[in-house]
């Protein structure tokens, strides 16, 4: 235990300091979330008797903030394992395969960092937010946000290590990680309310673990509470989704990798 | 006890049989080379000793630990240099021996002390915290290599350590890797399709060629096997070709014959003495010899003699799949 803690460690430290030498990358990811909440909150500015009709008495805006912190984390973290494809390529991964480290510290060690980096751009994300007028009322909720969204991305990086793993090539990994991201996100109360999605939507959303993500950053960031769903349902829902990603991905990463590539 | 050992050895690919059928052992402390030309199976042996591969069949141990029910063990025993440089262009030269260092779980107090020590020895210590991208080809295989060592494994396997660098940074490596061996007295496995770097640096070679050793032996012995000299001959055209050969292979002198179109290799022990007949032979049924030409034999007439053709200098990029198509092809 206390070794795969230490290998885990070392991979983290590796691909941060991978992150860290590669900068000029980080305001570039920043665009897009940028111009969904700057844009498309505008855009949508109109639709405010919406979502007051479901007891929400902000801007539009600021009801889709959380939304947009939660793309950022998304985005980030579903397309962060892509490097594995490269480790693969350039024989970083079979200089850590022919150590003695694990194989599970290896997938564990991608996915904390890149949860870690995810929750760097989505608190800029927010930073950008409050710069254009979101209101937040309470600032202290801005740590269990964090950690709310550092615990999400662990969880949603699993997805991104395993189809990295098993993807052969960087066609594939793409086409898969658009295939799944953008439904992930349209399919939560990122952008619109639970309650006025119609009902086949809402209970596909029901099943999607962003959307209660989303409904506890909202919680903590506005304090309105949405859909009836208990903060505690939505904490165990994600703890829960977290857990069996870092199991499942620790198993499909190690036998993915055991191939030859 | 030896270092390495394998017994009937067989990894196959679907239809292609990559490596077949091999058994060899390494001694402790030898420098061990296996020279064949891309494709030969070279790295799918290095593969399977480095616990990446499952062997078809047969066993491999590494230290007396089975690569596949021991794989851990051999992970712990082992440091791998692979074909392509492996060190991470983002991070300095000090920040990759440190990744290796943890990687390889070498205790934190002697840590920073090891890497001191192999740059010293690589002589990258005045280099150490620039980025990588910086270096040059033959620095960053060096620090590649001093990557493997750091842990001080008990083997060392070097695929190809000078493939795709100039003549003077090849010599360079050599001195290094003479110098770890002496220093830090472990075995090395190596695999090369350079004759003079086998030559250069093996106690042992294994000529390996589609799949199958041809012979392992020192390259004193493989060359002294090989009679004291060679006679290359180029002939102007093919004509009577057959009955000049059958003739030839009649002087007393002559141990064997290899042919390639006009080209003539003559393993011989007495040159001086076989040449004035070779051209009478040849005067006899009127064949023109453009050039000849009397020399001691090289590794490169050992390869020849054993394998039938000559090992292709090719430095293109090795693709497996590639040649396993053309492995496919000679094999139909």
């Amino acid at each position: 235990m206390n070794s795969l803690m230490y290998d885990t460690y070392t991979i983290f430290w590796r691909e941060l300091k991978r992150y860290k030498k590669s900068r000029s990358g980080v305001l570039i990811r920043l665009i897009q979330p940028a111009i969904w909440i700057i844009v498309v909150g505008n855009i949508f500015s109109g639709t405010q008797p919406l979502i007051q009709s479901v007891g929400f008495d902000g801007e539009y805006i600021e009801f889709m903030a959380p939304g947009v912190i939660i793309l950022t984390a998304i985005f980030t973290s579903i397309f962060g394992g892509v490097n594995t494809l490269w480790d693969r390529r350039y024989g970083f991964m079979n200089k850590a395969l022919t150590s003695p480290i694990s194989r599970s510290a290896i997938a564990l060690g991608k996915m904390s960092a890149i949860s870690l980096i995810a929750a760097m751009q989505a608190s800029l994300i927010l930073g950008i937010a409050l710069a254009i007028g979101v209101n937040f009322p309470n600032p202290i909720m801005i740590a269990p946000i964090m950690a709310i969204v550092i615990l999400f991305s662990l969880g949603f990086s699993g997805i991104s290590v395993m189809v990295a793993a098993t993807a052969k090539s960087q066609e594939t990994f793409w086409g898969m990680i658009n295939f799944l991201g953008m439904p992930l996100f349209m399919l939560s109360p990122a952008l619109f309310p639970l309650e006025l999605l119609p009902n086949w939507l809402a209970v596909i959303a029901k099943l999607n673990p962003v959307t209660y993500t989303v409904l506890l950053v909202r919680e903590l960031m506005t304090g309105v509470s949405e859909g009836g769903i208990p903060i505690l349902l939505s904490l165990g829902i994600l703890f829960a989704f977290v857990l069996v990603m870092i199991g499942l991905a620790s198993y499909v990463f190690t036998r993915e990798v055991n191939k030859p590539f | 006890m030896y270092s390495i050992e394998t017994k009937s050895l067989t990894k196959s690919f679907g239809d292609v049989i990559a490596v077949n059928d091999i058994s060899f052992s390494v001694n402790s402390g030898e420098i061990f080379g296996f020279l064949g030309p891309n494709g030969a199976g070279k790295s799918t042996t290095m593969m399977i000793l480095t616990t990446l591969l499952k062997p078809t069949s047969g066993q491999a141990l590494i230290s007396e630990f089975d690569v596949m029910g021991n794989a851990k063990k051999v992970r712990e025993r082992i440091g791998y240099v692979q074909q392509e440089t492996t060190v991470d262009e983002y991070l300095t030269g000090r920040e990759n021996l440190l990744l290796q260092a943890k990687l390889n779980h070498i205790p934190k107090n002697e840590i920073n002390s090891r890497i001191d020590e192999v740059l010293e020895l690589i002589e990258l210590s005045d280099k150490q915290n620039d980025s990588v991208v910086t270096y040059s080809g033959g620095m960053r295989k060096r620090l590649d290599i001093a990557g493997g060592l750091l842990h001080r494994p008990k083997v060392l396997f070097l695929d190809e350590p000078t493939v795709g660098l100039d003549i003077q940074t090849r010599r360079k490596i050599w001195e290094y890797i003479k110098k770890i061996h002496k220093e830090f007295d472990m075995t090395i496995f190596l695999s090369t399709h350079y004759m003079e770097e086998a030559d250069n640096l093996c106690d042992r070679i294994g000529i390996i060629d589609g799949g199958i050793i041809q012979v392992i032996d020192s390259p004193e012995n493989m060359k002294n096997a090989m009679g004291n000299e060679v006679i290359s001959i180029i002939m102007d055209n093919t004509h009577n070709r057959e009955s000049f050969l059958s003739q030839l292979k009649k002087i007393e002198f002559v141990k064997n014959i290899n042919e390639d179109g006009t080209k003539l290799t003559l393993f011989v022990s007495n040159g001086t003495q076989v040449i004035p007949k070779i051209f009478q032979i040849s005067s006899e049924f009127k064949i023109k010899i453009n050039t000849i030409s009397l020399t001691r034999p090289t590794l490169d007439d050992v390869f020849l003699s054993y394998t039938g053709h000559e090992i292709r200098d090719d430095d293109s990029h090795f693709n497996r799949k590639r040649e396993h198509a053309k492995m496919k092809r000679l094999r139909s």
